[in-house]
C-alpha cells in the first residue's frame, strides 16, 4: 500500500509542473498592472508609479522564471505582493477556512444525498422515491449563487434568522461560526447532494438485484440487515470516489460561495490574487491547492482499494 | 526670532496651523471640560465594503486600510474635521525665519500601545522607514535631514524652501505615522501594528476582520476639548470595535437593520429611504465623497483636438450622468474642490454642465473627427464609474459621436490609461476622493506631469497648465497659491482636459443608540459610545 | 460552476452489441415515449424559442436607458419590470437567453470537436497518450472556475473568450470520456479484426471507433450545454463574462446585487430563467441516457 501511495505521488509531480508552468504563463499574460491593483482607488499616478517601481517587475520573463523555480527548489514559494507575506503562510491561514466551510457542507452532502438515495432506492417507484429524484433534479440544476442570493434575501434579509455576510472565525465565537457558514454550507451543499443522492439511488438499486442480497434475502436475514449489512456496505464502494470528486468539486464551488458571502477562505483568496495580479500569491496559492486535491485523490483511491477487496494495485 | 505655532499671525502654513487649532477650540463653545465618555463600555460591529490586505499605513494607499489603521496610528501632524494641517502628537511646532527649520516639541506622557513611552527617537525611526519604504516618501524630497537634540525635541531641515510642506506632511493620504523605534526595519506590508492611538490592535484575521480593543494607556491631546478631524482630544468609550468584510451592499444593509452590525460604509441609495423610516437607524449622508470625472486621452485622435473635445463637453449633461452614477445621491460641483475648502473655486464653470446638443454639434463639425468608433474606457469594479460611462456613452451618441464602451477591470484600465501615447482609448472615467478632500494642491497632482491624465504626447503636459501648477506650489502666500489654482482649473476646463461630473454622496449609518460617530471620510471610534 | 458529473458516461457503456435496422430510428422512437426527456425538451424549447426569436419578439432595445422608469416592478407597462437604469427587464431577459444559448451550443461544438480529436489521438495511439494526458490532468488539477477566472482575465472579457475559456476546462474532461470509450474499443474484437484485415488508422478511428463512441459523447455533451450555460452565468456573475452592459443572465444578476433588498425581481426573473433552462438540460441529458446508453440509467 506504501508503495502505492509513493508511486501515485510520483506520478503526480509532472502534473503539478505541469499546473505550476502553466499558471505561470496564464499571470504573465494577464493585462494589467498589480500596482495600480495594490494602491487602490485614492492614490495618485505617483503613488502608483513608487509601488512599480518599488516591486521591481521589470525583470524579463524568464528571469522572473528561474527565480521563481529556484525558490520553489528551496521550499520558497514566494511572498504576496498585496500582503508583504508569505504565500504559504497566508495559504495556510485560509486553508482552514474553507476546508472548515467544506466539511460542513460534505456533512450536509452526505446527509442529505444518502438519505434521499437510499430512501428512493427502498421506496422504489414511490411518492418517496419520485419525490427524492425530483428534489435531487432540482439540486443539480439549481446554480449555487443564484441560492445563496435567494437565501440571503429569505433567511437574512426578510427572516433575520442568519446573518447576511461576514465571517466569524471558530476559535472566536464557534456559534457565531456556525451561524455565519450555515448558508455558505447549504448553498455549496445542494448542487453535491442531488448528485450523490442519484448515484446512490442507482448504485443501490444495482447492488439489491445482485444475488448475493437475493441469497441474503432467501435465507430470510431480517430486511434492515440486509439493507445495511450488504446492499449499503457494498453500495459505498463506488460512492467512495464520487465522494472524493465531490471533495475537489466543494473546494472549486467555494470561490463563488465565499465571493458572495464574504467568507476569507482560498477562494476568495485565489480570486482576488488574480484579479490583482499578484502573481506570487496566485503561482504558489493554486500549486498548494492542486496539490492539495492530488493527495485528496490519492487518498481516496487507496481507500477505495481498502473498502474494495478485488482492486488491487499492480 | 522664531515664531511659535500659537503665536503665529503670517498667513503661511504655520498660519493655517493656527487658525485651525482655534476653529477646533472655537466649535466647542459649550464645553466648558474636555470630552468625557458619557458610557463606557459596549462592542461595536462595523461592516465595511472592501477587503484589507496589510494594516501598514506607510505603505498602503487604500480606504480600506486607512479605516482601520488611522484608530490605531496617529501622526506629529494631521487635519481637522474642515482638512486644515493641525498638530497631533507635537504639542508645538516652530518654523524659523527662513522657512528652513521645523521644530517640533513632542506631548508628554505619549505611551505606545506596548507601553513605551513616546520619544523623539521614535519619531525619527518613523521618519526613517518612510523615508526608505513609505508610499508617498516624495513628501521628504525637499527635506535636507531630522535630528533629534533631546527627547522632546525633534527638528526637520529643508534643503530649500517649501511653502505647501506642512500641507504635505499632515496629508491623509499615506500618513507618515509614528511607530516605535524598534519597528523601523519592519518590511513593507509587514509592520507590527503598535501605535500611540486611543485604540489598538487585538486580532487581525486578514479577509475577515479586524477587532480594535480600547487603549486604557491612551492620554488625550489636552490643547483640544473635542476631537476634530484625525486629531483633537481623543477618548476611546467603547471596549472593542470590529471591522467586520461585509462585500455586498445589501447584506451590510440587512445586517444594520437586525442590529447584527452597528455601523456600516457604503449604502445604497436604493436601501437609504427604507433605512430613513427605521427609528432603531440613523442614516448618516458623506457629502463630496468623490468627484466623478472622465478624462481624455489628447495623445490621440480625434481626442487631441479641442474642438473635438469642446464638442463632448458641450454634450455631456452632469445631471443625468450623476443620477445615473449614484441613484440619484450627489450633488452638482464645478472643478476639483468643494464649497466648504478654502481653496473652492467655480473657474471656469461656463465649461461645465453644458448639455447643448445644438452646441456639440457646431463643435463637431469643426473637428476631423469623421464617425470613427471613440472608446470610453471604464470598468465595473466602482459601479459609479461604469454607470457614468454608461450615460456618457448616449449622450455622445446623441451628438453623433460613435462612441463605444470598453469595461474592464480598474488594475487593467488603470495601466491602459497610464499608457504613454496610447490610442487603446479616449476617454477614461475614475473618482476622485482622498485628494480633493486634501486639498487643491494634492488634486491637482493628477492634472500635473509626469502622469497627468488626459495623458498628453510623451507625457509633456501642457505649458500654461504646467506654469499653473508650478505658481501652485512655489507661491510663498496661500493667496497667491489659491489663485494659481483658480487659473489652472480655468485652464483644464476651457481647454476640456478634465470633465468632472459633480460629486458624489456616500452614506454611511448606524444603530440608533450609536452616539458621537460623525461621518467623515474614514471612521473615527474614538468620542464614540453606544447607549444600553 | 460546476464540473463534468461523473455518471455522464463510463468505458464499459460501448460493449454492446452492433445495432441492426434503423437505430437511430429506434432510439428517436423510445426517445419520444420517455416522459422525462420531453418535460426536459419542452423547457429548453421555450429557451430555446425565446433565444431564437429575440428579435421579433422584444419591442425595447434591451440597452436603452431610461432613468424615469428605473426600478419598476413587473406587470403594467413592462411585462418584467425595469432595472437600474429603467432598461425592460423583459428584453434582456430574452436576449440573455439568446446568448446562453450561443454560449453553450459554442462550447458543445468546441467539446465535439476537439474533444473527440484528443481523446481518440490519446485513446488510440498509446503514443501521445502519456504527453496528452499529462497535459490533460494539469488542466483537470485546477479548480475549474479559477481556470476559467484566469484564462478570462487573461483574454479579457468577451463572449469570444468566455467560450474559449470554458473551452480549456471543459474540453479536458471530454477527451477523458472519450479516451476511455476509445481505449475498450480498441481492444474490441471487430476492431482487432480490421486491424488484422489490414486497414489504416484513420479509417479504424473512423468507421468502427468513433460511431460507437458516440453514445456517451451525445449524452455527455447534452449535460455539457446545462454546465457551459451555468458556467457563463457564473463567470458573468463575477463580472468575467460577456462584457456589460451585454445583456447575459449572470450580468443583470450581477447588476441586480445591490438592489436584492428592495427590487428581488432584478436578480429573481434572469435566475429563474437560468435555472429552467439547466433544469431542461439535464432532464434531456437524463433522458438521452436512458436510451442510448441504458447500462447507466439512474432514473427508471
Amino acid at each position: 500500500m506504501m508503495g502505492v501511495a509513493l508511486r501515485r505521488l510520483a506520478s503526480a509531480l509532472p502534473v503539478l509542473l505541469l499546473v505550476s508552468l502553466i499558471t505561470f504563463g496564464m499571470m504573465r499574460l494577464i493585462p494589467g498592472d498589480p500596482a495600480a491593483a495594490i494602491a487602490g482607488l485614492s492614490a495618485t499616478p505617483q503613488q502608483v508609479a513608487q509601488i512599480r517601481a518599488d516591486l521591481g517587475l521589470d525583470q524579463p520573463f524568464l528571469q522572473q522564471l528561474v527565480h521563481w523555480y529556484g525558490g520553489l527548489l528551496q521550499g520558497d514559494l514566494g511572498r504576496s505582493i498585496l500582503m508583504g507575506r508569505g504565500v504559504f503562510a497566508v495559504t495556510m491561514e485560509r486553508l482552514p477556512v474553507t476546508l472548515g466551510l467544506s466539511a460542513y457542507a460534505l456533512v450536509l452532502t452526505l446527509l442529505i444525498g444518502l438519505l434521499c438515495g437510499i430512501a428512493a432506492a427502498l421506496k422504489q417507484n414511490t411518492i418517496i422515491d419520485q419525490l427524492a429524484m425530483v428534489f435531487a433534479m432540482i439540486g443539480i440544476s439549481v446554480p449555487s449563487f443564484f441560492l445563496g442570493l435567494v437565501m440571503i434575501i429569505v433567511f437574512a434579509v426578510h427572516l433575520g434568522w442568519l446573518p447576511t455576510g461576514g465571517y466569524v472565525p471558530f476559535a472566536q465565537d464557534p456559534w457565531g461560526w456556525f451561524r455565519s457558514v450555515t448558508m455558505p454550507a447549504i448553498s455549496l451543499a445542494l448542487l453535491q447532494a442531488g448528485l450523490l443522492a442519484r448515484i446512490t439511488r442507482s448504485t443501490m438499486l444495482e447492488v439489491m438485484r445482485q444475488d448475493y442480497i437475493r441469497t441474503a434475502r432467501a435465507k430470510g436475514l431480517p430486511y434492515h440487515q440486509v439493507v445495511f449489512r450488504h446492499a449499503l456496505a457494498n453500495a459505498l464502494i463506488p460512492i467512495t470516489t464520487v465522494v472524493g470528486i465531490i471533495i475537489s468539486l466543494l473546494l472549486s464551488g467555494a470561490v463563488v460561495t465565499e465571493a458572495l458571502f464574504s467568507i476569507p477562505g482560498i477562494g476568495q483568496l485565489l480570486t482576488q490574487a488574480v484579479l490583482n495580479r499578484d502573481y506570487p500569491m496566485v503561482q504558489g496559492g493554486l500549486l498548494l491547492v492542486t496539490g492539495f486535491l492530488v493527495l485528496v485523490n490519492i487518498g481516496i483511491d487507496l481507500l477505495y482499494a481498502v473498502l474494495d477487496p478485488r482492486v488491487r494495485y499492480e | 526670532m522664531q515664531r511659535s505655532l500659537l503665536a503665529s499671525c503670517r498667513p503661511s502654513a504655520v498660519a493655517a496651523l493656527g487658525l485651525a487649532l482655534a476653529a477646533g477650540i472655537a466649535a466647542t463653545p459649550a464645553a466648558a471640560a474636555p470630552f468625557q465618555c458619557p458610557q463606557r463600555g459596549g462592542d461595536l460591529v462595523f461592516g465595511q465594503e472592501a477587503n484589507v490586505n496589510s494594516l501598514d499605513q506607510m505603505t498602503s494607499s487604500t480606504i480600506s486600510t486607512r479605516n482601520i489603521a488611522m484608530n490605531i496610528y496617529e501622526s506629529l501632524v494631521t487635519r481637522d474635521e474642515n482638512n486644515r494641517p493641525i498638530l497631533e502628537l507635537a504639542e508645538k511646532m516652530v518654523e524659523s525665519d527662513d522657512r528652513l527649520t521645523y521644530t517640533f516639541t513632542l506631548r508628554s506622557g505619549v505611551t505606545f500601545h506596548n507601553g513605551k513611552a513616546l520619544t523623539s527617537a521614535d519619531v525619527a525611526a518613523s521618519f526613517d522607514r518612510y523615508k526608505r519604504i513609505g508610499l508617498q516618501r516624495s513628501t521628504l524630497d525637499n527635506v535636507d535631514r531630522w535630528e533629534t537634540p533631546d527627547a522632546a525635541t525633534f527638528v526637520i531641515r529643508m534643503k530649500v524652501v517649501q511653502p505647501t510642506f506642512i500641507e504635505a506632511l499632515s496629508s491623509f493620504s499615506v500618513p507618515i505615522v509614528i511607530i516605535p523605534a524598534e519597528h523601523k526595519d519592519d518590511a513593507p506590508q509587514q509592520l507590527r501594528p503598535v501605535g500611540t492611538g486611543p485604540f489598538r490592535l487585538l486580532e487581525f484575521t486578514p479577509g475577515a476582520q479586524a477587532r480594535l480593543g480600547r487603549y486604557d494607556g491612551y492620554k488625550p491631546n489636552t490643547a483640544y476639548e473635542q476631537a476634530t478631524g484625525f486629531g483633537g482630544y481623543k477618548l476611546a468609550c467603547l471596549d472593542t470595535v470590529t471591522f467586520r468584510i461585509v462585500t455586498e451592499a445589501s447584506a451590510r444593509v440587512a445586517g444594520l437593520e437586525t442590529g447584527e452590525l452597528q455601523g456600516v460604509e457604503d449604502v445604497p441609495t436604493k436601501s437609504v429611504a427604507a433605512l430613513r423610516g427605521n427609528r432603531n437607524v440613523t442614516v448618516l449622508p458623506l457629502e463630496n465623497w468623490w468627484i466623478q470625472i472622465a478624462l481624455p486621452n489628447t495623445a490621440t485622435p480625434p481626442t487631441d483636438n479641442l474642438n473635438f473635445r469642446r464638442a463632448v463637453q458641450a454634450a455631456l449633461g452632469a445631471e443625468d450622468i450623476m443620477d445615473a452614477a449614484t441613484d440619484g445621491n450627489f450633488r452638482l460641483n464645478v472643478g476639483f474642490q468643494f464649497p466648504n475648502q478654502p481653496s473652492y473655486t467655480d473657474a471656469g464653470k461656463q465649461f461645465y454642465n453644458i448639455n447643448d446638443i445644438a452646441a456639440a454639434r457646431r463643435f463637431l463639425a469643426q473637428s476631423p473627427y469623421k464617425g470613427e468608433p471613440i472608446t470610453i474606457l471604464t470598468n465595473r469594479d466602482y459601479p459609479a464609474m461604469y454607470n457614468a460611462a454608461l450615460v456618457m456613452q448616449q449622450q455622445m451618441k446623441a451628438a453623433g459621436i460613435n462612441a463605444q464602451l470598453r469595461v474592464v477591470d480598474w488594475p487593467t484600465s488603470v495601466q491602459m490609461s497610464q499608457q504613454v501615447n496610447s490610442n487603446e482609448w479616449h476617454f477614461f472615467h475614475s473618482g476622485w476622493g482622498t485628494q480633493p478632500a486634501l486639498g487643491a494642491l494634492a488634486t491637482m497632482q493628477f492634472l500635473a506631469s509626469p502622469g497627468a491624465n488626459y495623458r498628453p504626447r510623451d507625457d509633456k503636459g501642457d505649458p500654461d497648465v504646467e506654469a499653473a501648477w508650478n505658481d501652485m506650489n512655489t507661491k510663498p502666500t496661500e493667496a497667491e497659491r489659491n489663485a494659481a489654482f483658480a487659473r489652472m482649473q480655468q485652464l483644464v476646463m476651457e481647454r476640456a482636459l478634465a470633465y468632472p461630473f459633480g460629486s458624489l454622496t456616500k452614506v454611511q449609518a448606524t444603530r440608533a443608540n450609536v452616539k458621537g460617530f460623525r461621518p467623515f471620510r474614514i471612521p473615527r471610534f474614538a468620542n464614540v459610545w453606544m447607549e444600553r | 460552476m460546476s464540473e463534468v458529473l461523473p455518471l455522464a458516461a463510463a468505458p464499459e457503456a460501448v460493449e454492446r452489441a452492433p445495432k441492426r435496422r434503423h437505430p437511430a430510428l429506434a432510439a428517436l422512437r423510445r426517445l419520444f415515449r420517455h416522459r422525462l426527456f420531453l418535460t426536459g425538451l419542452f423547457l429548453f424549447g421555450i429557451i430555446a424559442f425565446l433565444a431564437a426569436a429575440a428579435p421579433w419578439i422584444t419591442t425595447a432595445d434591451p440597452n436603452r436607458l431610461s432613468m424615469r422608469n428605473k426600478f419598476l416592478p413587473p406587470g403594467g407597462d413592462y411585462i418584467l419590470g425595469t432595472d437600474n437604469f429603467g432598461r425592460s427587464l423583459w428584453s434582456r431577459v430574452v436576449w440573455g437567453a439568446q446568448l446562453s444559448v450561443i454560449i453553450g451550443i459554442s462550447v458543445v461544438a468546441l467539446n465535439a470537436v476537439f474533444g473527440t480529436l484528443i481523446g481518440a489521438l490519446a485513446g488510440y495511439f498509446r503514443r501521445v497518450d502519456n504527453v496528452l494526458m499529462r497535459i490533460n490532468d494539469a488542466l483537470m488539477a485546477f479548480p475549474a472556475i479559477l481556470l476559467a477566472i484566469g484564462v478570462t482575465a487573461m483574454l479579457g472579457p468577451s463572449t469570444m473568450n468566455v467560450i474559449l475559456a470554458l473551452g480549456i476546462v471543459y474540453v479536458p474532461r471530454t477527451a477523458r470520456i472519450v479516451r476511455a470509450s476509445v481505449i475498450v474499443l480498441r481492444e474490441m474484437e471487430y476492431v482487432q479484426a480490421a486491424v488484422a484485415a489490414g486497414a489504416g488508422h484513420w479509417r479504424i478511428l473512423r468507421h468502427h471507433i468513433l460511431p460507437n463512441a458516440m453514445a456517451p459523447m451525445i449524452v455527455q455533451l447534452s449535460f455539457l450545454f446545462a454546465y457551459a450555460v451555468l458556467s457563463e452565468a457564473t463567470l458573468s456573475f463575477l463580472g468575467l463574462g460577456a462584457v456589460p452592459p451585454t445583456p447575459t443572465w449572470g450580468n443583470i444578476m450581477a447588476e441586480g446585487r445591490d438592489f436584492m433588498r428592495d427590487a428581488p425581481w432584478i436578480i429573481a426573473i434572469p435566475g429563474v430563467a437560468l435555472m429552467l433552462t439547466v433544469l431542461g438540460l439535464n432532464m434531456l441529458g437524463d433522458g438521452l441516457r436512458d436510451v442510448l446508453d441504458p447500462r447507466l440509467r439512474i432514473q427508471q
